[in-house]
């Protein structure tokens, strides 16, 4: 008997905004001119946080650092198209992520030096620390995609991962359960072409990332990462989905990670800077500007006052993250449960007689407030 | 071919005796294998296997896909099936992915087979703290590794440790869980010599001799115990003595007790949390071994009883020479 076709799959790809800034008017999804500065505007903002976080790290001022230069668009885009109270959990390379959803930088900054204040959202927002262990939070994030499922008010999970992640069974079985149980959810690939040192091409063998959705009843497709403006229509159009009850989608955005994986790393060590240079010319940004200089919404007038606004708001996130008092080390056993139980009891008071071991009774009256609950 | 230690030494730290050790197996058996991510063209994110894939090839220095589960799964199976892999899981803090493979199957194998099949592999993880690591990059994993039957687990503080150790593991028929201090990747020097040599899985080593009190210890912690035995030395006329496990699982119980029987005091210092800890196994064995020989209770001294906090607090969470101190102190005056 001949074989039968069961399903042929198409998958597709997604431009809009060229690299040289030409865009497809058929495809520019309908948005605002102010939604489109802002766009620009959280990418030119956090690309030159990025840098300022570098040269801290480099001058030891900051702890191990992950850059996010080359990832504008995939990370600053998707939050535009969702409401503060839909979740977001990115990846730990989602600095632009939580910046877009309001994020003074200043915690970041917190964070990234080693000091548990710095896990600090906007309140309203329904933000969720992201995962160290990659991909560990897929399907906390179906939970949450279940959990606004049953509110009933077209709430959605919106979350990250990486190519490399996408290979971890995490993603198979999210991706398993929001096809199953037709979650509310978007998933995004942000494929930035590497996972430290392993390429892409190291990870799944097949040609797309976005064709995994098929496996799972989950709609998918492959966009430009470096053009926000199909970054922004692919995610719209996901979380619209979403919201109306038929199910998730997985995106897959192509990128690059334009410089070391993190600060600990050297990425000359595995990869041909010639790759890099090409990657260049497919810059988000400056695409972008192209693009709304076109549109007469841009200027360098305009960009030459963006930057100095940018300057300021830098210098005052870090002068507020430099000005924050150490933390008080007792802080450790706040928020380890409801109320704490005895063994934290008893241990935050040896931990007190170390203190004063150390630095003389007066020492606990000297050291920065406590700021967790305890017990 | 085993050999005694040949006379030529060098001046090497840990990360280079670790690297030393995977590249004399590679080179004399053609079934090692080592997988991980990052451990090929990178050489490992500590460089451990640093030099090797260029010179044995992407066959048998494999960069594989980001997924634990994966590397370990596949290694049992490569195993079993006539390999010896040397598996890297790349943090402490992401080897809980694992424990399915580990705790399901690793150690249940050769049982499950009544003998007929064995997993000898390595898997090859960093340890512990002080480093300024992100979150999640300075966990002490050990004790549910030791907690699970049908393995080995091993933790060298010395170059000299490491490359004898990591040599005996590839000569194991069992599994092997190896970890490597990072703190002391670099900052542990010593003389190492060159060639094959193995230091026995199951030996704890006496760091120094002592008669007042014995304090148990491994991984980086032993830099941590030398500086407070140099302090009760010092300031307490105390004579302690310093016994590095190296070995975790299985126990050097004969060394323990012939310390802690000699002394009647001993202190147990580790990074992990105290409670369910590989010290509470130690303890334990010596209440129930050796009570009568003890003339204090046994201080444990480890993290506290919450996770890991990021680096600006790690100094207040893993115990320092001060905390090791105070309990010796506490042990010596009771």
């Amino acid at each position: 008997m001949p074989l039968k076709t069961l399903a042929t799959l198409a998958v597709q790809r997604l431009e809009i905004l060229a690299a040289d800034g030409t865009v497809d008017a058929q495809r520019m999804p309908k948005v605002k001119d102010d939604l489109l500065l802002k766009m620009y505007r959280l990418m030119f903002q956090i690309r030159a946080f990025d840098e300022r976080a570098i040269l801290l790290q480099r001058s030891g001022r900051l702890g191990t650092y992950p850059m996010i230069t080359g990832q504008e668009a995939t990370q600053c885009v998707p939050p535009l198209a969702l409401r503060a109270t839909d979740w977001v959990v990115p990846t730990y390379r989602g600095g632009g992520v939580y910046f877009a959803r309001g994020m003074q930088m200043r915690h970041a900054l917190l964070y990234w030096a080693g000091d548990d204040r710095g896990t600090h959202f906007p309140d309203g927002n329904n933000d969720m620390i992201f995962s160290i262990p990659v991909g560990t939070h897929l399907t906390q994030v179906a939970g949450l995609a279940w959990g606004e499922k049953f509110k009933k008010k077209g709430g959605v999970a919106l979350t990250y991962c990486g190519d490399g992640t996408s290979s971890k069974g995490d993603l198979h079985e999210a991706l398993t359960f929001a096809g199953q149980f037709k979650l509310p959810a978007v998933f995004i690939i942000e494929n930035n072409g590497w996972a430290i040192s392993v390429p892409r091409a190291r990870q799944a063998a097949s040609r797309t990332l976005a064709q995994k959705a098929w496996g799972y009843g989950v709609a998918g497709l492959q966009v430009d990462g470096n053009d926000a403006l199909a970054v922004y229509s692919a995610t719209a159009d996901a979380v619209a989905r979403a919201r109306r009850g038929e199910g998730a989608t997985l995106i897959e955005c192509e990128t690059y990670r334009m410089s070391h994986h993190t600060t600990a790393d050297d990425a000359t060590r595995y990869r041909d800077a010639k790759d890099v240079e090409a990657w260049k010319k497919k810059d988000p940004i400056s695409r972008f500007k192209k693009f709304l200089t076109a549109r007469k919404l841009w200027s360098e007038a305009k960009e030459k006052d963006l930057a100095q606004e940018t300057k300021t708001w830098i210098d005052g996130e870090v002068k507020a993250y430099e000005e924050t008092p150490p933390p008080n080390p007792l802080d450790m056993f706040a928020n380890n449960y409801e109320r704490a139980t005895w063994p934290l009891v008893e241990q935050r008071a040896q931990l007190e007689e170390l203190l004063k071991f150390k630095g003389g009774a007066k020492i606990l009256t000297e050291l920065p407030p406590t700021e967790g609950r305890f017990p | 071919m085993k050999t005694a230690a040949p006379a030529k030494t060098r001046t090497l730290n840990l990360v280079t005796a670790v690297n030393e050790a995977l590249d004399l197996s590679l080179a004399s058996d053609e079934r090692v294998m080592i997988l991980g991510e990052d451990v090929g063209r990178n050489g490992g994110v500590f460089r451990a296997t640093d030099g090797l894939w260029k010179k044995y090839g992407d066959e048998r220095v494999v960069d594989t896909p980001l997924a634990e589960i994966g590397i370990m799964g596949s290694a049992i199976g490569l195993a079993v099936n006539g390999m010896k892999p040397i598996a890297e899981i790349q943090f402490d803090g992401f080897m809980p992915s694992v424990f399915d493979q580990v705790v399901c199957h690793l150690g249940r194998i050769r049982s499950r087979s009544r003998g007929k099949l064995s997993v000898p592999l390595i898997l090859r993880a960093p340890h512990g703290g002080l480093i300024h690591a992100p979150e999640h990059h300075s966990e002490s994993p050990e004790a549910y590794f030791c907690h699970t039957p049908g393995i080995k687990v091993v933790i060298p503080s010395t170059p000299y440790d490491a490359k004898g150790l990591l040599l005996a593991a590839v000569d194991s028929p069992d599994p092997v869980v190896f970890f490597e201090p990072k703190l002391l990747y670099r900052s542990a020097v010593g003389e190492v010599p060159a060639g094959h040599y193995t230091v026995p899985i199951g030996k704890a080593r006496l760091v120094q001799e002592g008669n007042d009190l014995t304090i148990l210890t491994w991984g980086a912690m032993t830099v941590t115990v030398r500086k407070a035995a140099d302090t009760l030395a010092r300031e307490d006329g105390a004579s302690v003595e310093i016994v590095d496990l190296r070995t975790l699982s299985p126990l050097d119980l004969e060394t323990i007790l012939a310390s802690v029987g000699k002394t009647g005091r001993c202190v147990i210092a580790h990074e992990a949390p105290n409670t369910g800890s590989w010290a509470a196994e130690l303890s334990a064995l010596i209440a129930e071994r050796a009570l009568l020989k003890l003339q204090a209770p046994v201080e444990r001294v480890g993290g506290w009883d919450i996770r890991m906090p990021l680096f600006r607090l790690e100094q207040y969470y893993i115990p320092d020479a001060d905390r090791v101190l105070l309990a010796a102190r506490k042990a010596l005056s009771f």
